[in-house]
Order: structure tokens, then C-alpha cells, then sequence
């Protein structure tokens, strides 16, 4: 059987959702931790979301965590006030987010490039801005407490039967419904991308004019998109927010959303799963880069960063980065924009997923004159039995 | 096709203006059934403004444009191409962060949404060996040569399966091989009973391959009619093709 790259890619995608399921033990259920993996797991899903809209059909949005910020919201208002159960409100949610989504999908139309950033800029912080002042309804800038999900009784029987070690801390339930959460919604916006729609989407990315000649309904194409990924936002939002029991306007910040981007670009915009894996690498980095454990005596001779805005714990074993992991991650965003546009993961991914040229060109000339001898010999043959033999002409 | 089966684009009156500058100044016409129609002027005549308008690209400022009984001057680009009228661009516009295949693809879901893949792959790839550009099929949009690109583009519109196809400048800076394909694809598109608009400034392609003739001049349609009768119209001969070097243009 011929060796194909797409049997490295299954290996690898069997290797990652064993890494997803096993993770808590794999950090020995640290609730620190868990909450880590679980936040990377809510970035990936923003990241590949917003993939979908940028990468795949070209709308660069900068609204993402606000429709991500205003399904939860909904949801917590829903719940707040309205009396609706917290699962009740995550389906309230995620449809109010669609609606909005449309909205603003149709206002965004006839936007383009840098006008529909602006737009989508201005949209996000009129509401984190609203959302702030507001405090009735949204709580202000103290935030909005949302209560956590319960599962039915048989359901988490089945749950600690299958994972023995659900309740070690608050937050394993929490960590798994992400898994969940990421592995569904990737697999529906792979699903999404590989139908006609996924094909329009890229279409009408590269040539709007050309896709209508060929029938594609652009207006339709564009607007699915940014409801598709908002409604997708929102409910990672829902979810997150529902186990972390808080959600505040800061969170929809234009910094946190810049960050969202960033993720997705170093990834590899253009690939779901490449700014998935983008956003889960940057989070952990991010993480790990907050306080480095390095052996005492190599920390003796960094003591001199103190200076520069590190700071060197000997007491803990620990060099802490402070701002300084962000101008590392803000290199890196240089460098991969500048080097390598299509991400640093989705080349990996592309070159692994894609199939093998069918023939060479030199082949392909070769085969053509072979074909052209073929009929050379039939016509002489043919003449022959007609009576009428010819010499070939060269 | 219409209710009887007939292909018909009436153009109706049509007028575009750009701010102070009108491109079009009453152009009428009307193509009935399948024929291959060459439509030629010098630049700046108003053919591909003329093609923007029935393609729904362009909005006339004035008239009509009817195809198989229904206006569709009103209607945006992709609900006339679902009509079956398909184009191609002076300048090519293949999909470039695609695959060829996936280039073949996006028409064919348009005409056939519920068709399988497996099938639809299978009818991209007979058109595309035709075409000569099979071997290609996982290459990128952007890793094809211009005349590979163009040959793409043809290959497209066959997956939209429209009644009337308007080709803009197809033999434009084509190899004399590809040349010769680009004219057995219109052969074979015109032997399977649809109805062709071939714009171009090649003369010799335009009178072998055209049964009729349309003649833009300054926005005006200045001559209509059998290629042979066309080329001794003197106002065509005056405007466009030159009284000194006709012979050598025909």
C-alpha cells in the first residue's frame, strides 16, 4: 500500500484528541491548570470562528468577542430575569447572536477591507461602552453574575462513571464541556467548509464579480458567514461564562479581541484548524512564559533583568516575564506576518492534507504524443484494409 | 432555455451613461436561438460595458434587456447567470487560493446543489480533459500560466451549463495551441445548441467563427448582420476596420 501524508495528519489529529481527553491527568488535575487548558479550548473556538469569517470568505470582523460578550450577556439576562434555565438561556443566547449577527451582516455588506473593520470596530465598542454604563440590565462595569450549568442526575452518574476523577476539582465539568464544545464546533465548521457553502465562501473571498457570474448568491454566502461564526462566538461565550460565573465588559475589549486575531494569524487564518492550534499554543506559551521555573543557579546570573522589568523570584524558582511575554508575542506576530503569511501551523496542515501532483507536465506531453503515435498506427491500419496503403509521413 | 425552447437576448434601448460620459446611446439587438454572434468595435465602443449590463454587473440608465421572456436588467449578477447566461473577463479571474478542481466545483453546486460530489467531480474532469487542463486539477488558481487560466475559465462556464455564453477577448494573448482549443470549445459549445457572444480583436478568429455580426461604434451599433455583408458596410470599414488596410485585417 503507497505511504500517504494524510495518514501523518490522522495520526496526529488521533494523538491531539488523546491528548484533549487525558489532559487533567497529564497536569495532575491542577485547578490552575485545568483552567488554563479550558481557556486555551474558548480561544480556539473564538479563533477558528473568526477563521471562518476572515480566512474563509474574507469579512475581517473586529466584533467577534462582541457577539461573543453579547450572547452571554442575553443568556445572563435571560436567566436573571426572564426565569429561564441556564440551558434554556445558552439556546436564547445563541439565537439572539444570530439575529444581531444578521443585522449586522446586512449592514456590512457593501464593506470592504479597512471601512468594514472600522464598522465592525466601532459596532464592538459603542456596545462594550453600552454594556458599561448600562447597570440595571448588565451590571456595569462590575459585570454580570451568570449562574453554573447542573447536569441531570443520570448524567453526571454517566459522567463520573466515565471520567473517575470528575469532581477532583470545579473545574474538570467545566474543562470537559469545552472539549466537547471545541471538538463539536470544529467538526461543524469543518463539515460547513467542505459543502458547497465552504466552496462559495472561498469563492466570493477571492472574486466577488466572478462568483456572481457563476451564480454564486453573494449577499446570502457573506451574511451566512457572519452569522454562522457570530452565533458560534456566542455560544462559546455562554459556555465559558456559565462556569466561570462572571462575565464583565472588559472582557470585550478591543485589545482581547486584537488578541483573538493574532492567535488566528499565527495559526494560519485560513485553516479552522490551524487557528485553533494557533490560539491553543499561544495561550499555553502565554501561560508558561508568566513565570519560567529555571534552576537556581542559572537564575543567580539573571538577576540583572530586575532591572529591565523581569523580575527573578530565587525564593520560588521562577523568572516572571511580566509584560515583556507580550513584546515576545507581538515579534512573533511581526515575524509570521511578515514571513509567513499563511500561518505557522496551516502550512503544516496543507502540505500534509494535500494530494499528490496527478502527472508532471513533461509527462503529460509525453503521454499526449504517445496518444498521437496510437492514431498515427490506426489510420495507416485502417488504410491498409481499405486497399490503399500509404507511407507513414514523418 | 424559454418555454418554447428557444434561446432569445433582447436588448432593448440601452443607455449607460457615466456621469458626463455616455458609453451607450441606445443600443438595441435581439439574438434569437443558437448562433455564435461576434461582437466587435474599436476601444472603447461600449462592448464590455454592453456585457456588464446583460451580465447585471452594470445597471443601464436607460432600456431594457430581455432574455427567454424575462427582464432581468434589475436582477443582480448571480440570479441571470442561474438564468443561463455565463461570461468570462477580459482579464482572467480564476480563483486563485483555490484548486482547479474546486474552481470547477463552485458553478457546478450552483446548477446542481444536490448532485453528489463524486458526480459532479467526474463531469468537472471531462470537460477539463477536453479542455487539456485535467492533469491540473489540485494545482492552486494561482500556479497556472495566463493561458491556462483562460482555458479555466472556459471550463467554468460549461459546469454553469448556460444557454448563452459571452466570451470577452477569449483568444487575448493565448499561444496559437491554445488558440486552436479555445476554437474547438466554441465549436463544441455552439454544435450543443447554446447561443455565443464572442467579443474579440482578433479579426480572423471573429469572421471563421461568427455566423453574424454586431458592430459597436462610440456606443451605437453601426452595422448588424452576416459577416460578409458586415465587412463591406462602409461606415464599419470607416470606423473601424480601415479603408487602406482592409484587406489585410479580413
Amino acid at each position: 500500500m503507497k505511504f500517504r501524508r494524510i495518514y501523518i495528519l490522522w495520526a496526529l489529529t488521533a494523538l491531539f484528541l488523546v491528548g484533549l481527553i487525558f489532559y487533567p491527568r497529564l497536569v495532575n488535575l491542577q485547578p490552575y491548570w485545568v483552567l488554563v487548558g479550558m481557556t486555551a479550548l474558548f480561544y480556539a473556538i473564538l479563533a477558528s470562528s473568526w477563521s471562518l469569517l476572515a480566512g474563509y470568505t474574507g469579512q475581517f470582523s473586529f466584533a467577534h468577542m462582541a457577539f461573543m460578550g453579547l450572547g452571554t450577556y442575553a443568556a445572563g439576562i435571560l436567566i436573571r430575569d426572564m426565569g429561564f434555565a441556564p440551558w434554556q438561556a445558552t439556546i436564547g443566547g445563541v439565537l439572539i447572536t444570530g439575529v444581531v449577527g444578521l443585522i449586522i451582516g446586512y449592514l456590512c455588506l457593501r464593506l470592504r477591507a479597512v471601512y468594514l473593520a472600522l464598522f465592525t470596530i466601532a459596532f464592538a465598542e459603542i456596545f462594550r461602552l453600552v454594556v458599561k454604563a448600562e447597570v440595571k440590565f448588565t451590571g456595569g462595569p462590575n459585570g454580570l453574575e451568570l449562574p453554573t450549568y447542573t447536569f441531570p442526575g443520570w448524567l453526571q452518574n454517566l459522567l463520573r462513571t466515565i471520567v473517575p476523577f470528575w469532581d477532583a476539582n470545579v473545574y474538570i465539568p467545566a474543562y470537559y464541556t469545552m472539549a466537547f464544545l471545541f471538538v463539536a464546533a470544529l467538526l461543524f465548521m469543518f463539515l460547513l467548509v467542505r459543502s458547497r457553502f465552504g466552496i462559495f465562501f472561498r469563492a466570493v473571498r477571492e472574486d466577488e464579480e466572478a462568483a456572481a457570474a457563476l451564480g454564486v448568491h453573494v449577499v446570502n454566502t457573506r451574511v451566512l458567514a457572519f452569522v454562522v461564526s457570530s452565533m458560534i462566538a456566542g455560544f462559546a461565550g455562554i459556555v465559558f461564562h456559565h462556569f466561570i460565573g462572571l462575565i464583565v465588559p472588559d472582557q470585550m475589549q478591543i485589545g482581547r479581541m486584537s488578541l483573538i486575531i493574532a492567535m488566528a494569524v499565527i495559526g494560519g487564518s485560513q485553516n479552522l484548524i490551524g487557528a485553533a492550534l494557533g490560539a491553543i499554543f499561544i495561550h499555553f506559551s502565554l501561560e508558561w512564559l508568566q513565570q519560567i521555573p529555571l534552576p537556581t543557579a542559572v537564575l543567580q546570573h539573571l538577576l540583572f533583568l530586575n532591572d529591565w522589568g523581569f523580575s527573578v523570584d530565587l525564593h520560588a524558582g521562577v523568572l516572571r516575564t511580566n509584560a515583556w511575554r507580550m513584546v515576545g508575542f507581538g515579534l512573533l506576530l511581526m515575524l509570521t506576518l511578515r514571513f509567513w503569511q499563511n500561518g505557522l501551523i496551516s502550512p503544516i496542515i496543507d502540505w500534509l492534507a494535500r494530494r499528490e501532483a496527478v502527472e508532471s507536465v513533461a509527462q503529460r506531453f509525453q503521454a499526449e504524443r504517445d496518444m498521437d503515435a496510437v492514431d498515427d498506427v490506426q489510420a495507416i491500419g485502417s488504410q491498409a484494409e481499405a486497399g490503399n496503403p500509404q507511407e507513414p509521413t514523418s | 432555455m424559454s418555454q418554447n425552447g428557444t434561446i432569445r437576448l433582447e436588448v432593448r434601448n440601452v443607455v449607460k451613461n457615466f456621469g458626463g460620459l455616455q458609453a451607450l446611446a441606445g443600443v438595441s439587438f435581439t439574438i434569437e436561438g443558437p448562433q455564435l454572434v461576434g461582437l466587435i468595435g474599436p476601444n472603447g465602443a461600449g462592448k464590455t460595458t454592453l456585457t456588464n449590463i446583460i451580465t447585471g454587473l452594470l445597471k443601464p440608465t436607460k432600456g431594457e434587456v430581455w432574455f427567454n421572456g424575462r427582464r432581468i436588467d434589475p436582477l443582480r449578477p448571480y440570479h441571470i447567470a442561474r438564468l443561463g447566461i455565463g461570461r468570462t473577463f477580459q482579464v482572467t479571474r480564476a480563483f486563485r487560493r483555490m484548486t482547479v478542481l474546486e474552481n470547477m466545483l463552485a458553478p457546478g453546486l450552483v446548477k446542481h446543489p444536490y448532485m453528489s460530489r463524486k458526480e459532479l467531480e467526474k463531469k468537472a474532469l471531462e470537460i477539463m480533459k477536453f479542455l487539456t487542463i485535467d492533469h491540473l486539477r489540485y494545482e492552486m488558481g494561482s500556479n497556472l500560466s495566463g493561458g491556462q487560466q483562460k482555458l479555466l475559465e472556459l471550463a467554468r462556464l460549461l459546469m454553469l451549463e448556460p444557454d448563452l455564453i459571452i466570451l470577452d477577448e477569449p483568444f487575448a494573448g493565448v499561444h496559437p495551441k491554445l488558440q486552436r482549443t479555445i476554437y474547438g470549445y466554441i465549436q463544441r459549445v455552439r454544435g450543443e445548441g447554446k447561443a455565443i457572444i464572442l467579443i474579440s480583436h482578433d479579426m480572423e478568429s471573429i469572421f471563421t467563427l461568427s455566423e453574424r455580426l454586431i458592430v459597436l461604434n462610440f456606443g451605437e451599433v453601426i452595422a448588424d448582420g452576416p459577416p460578409e455583408v458586415v465587412k463591406e458596410d462602409p461606415q464599419v470599414i470607416e470606423a473601424y476596420l480601415g479603408r487602406d488596410d482592409e484587406e489585410d485585417l479580413i
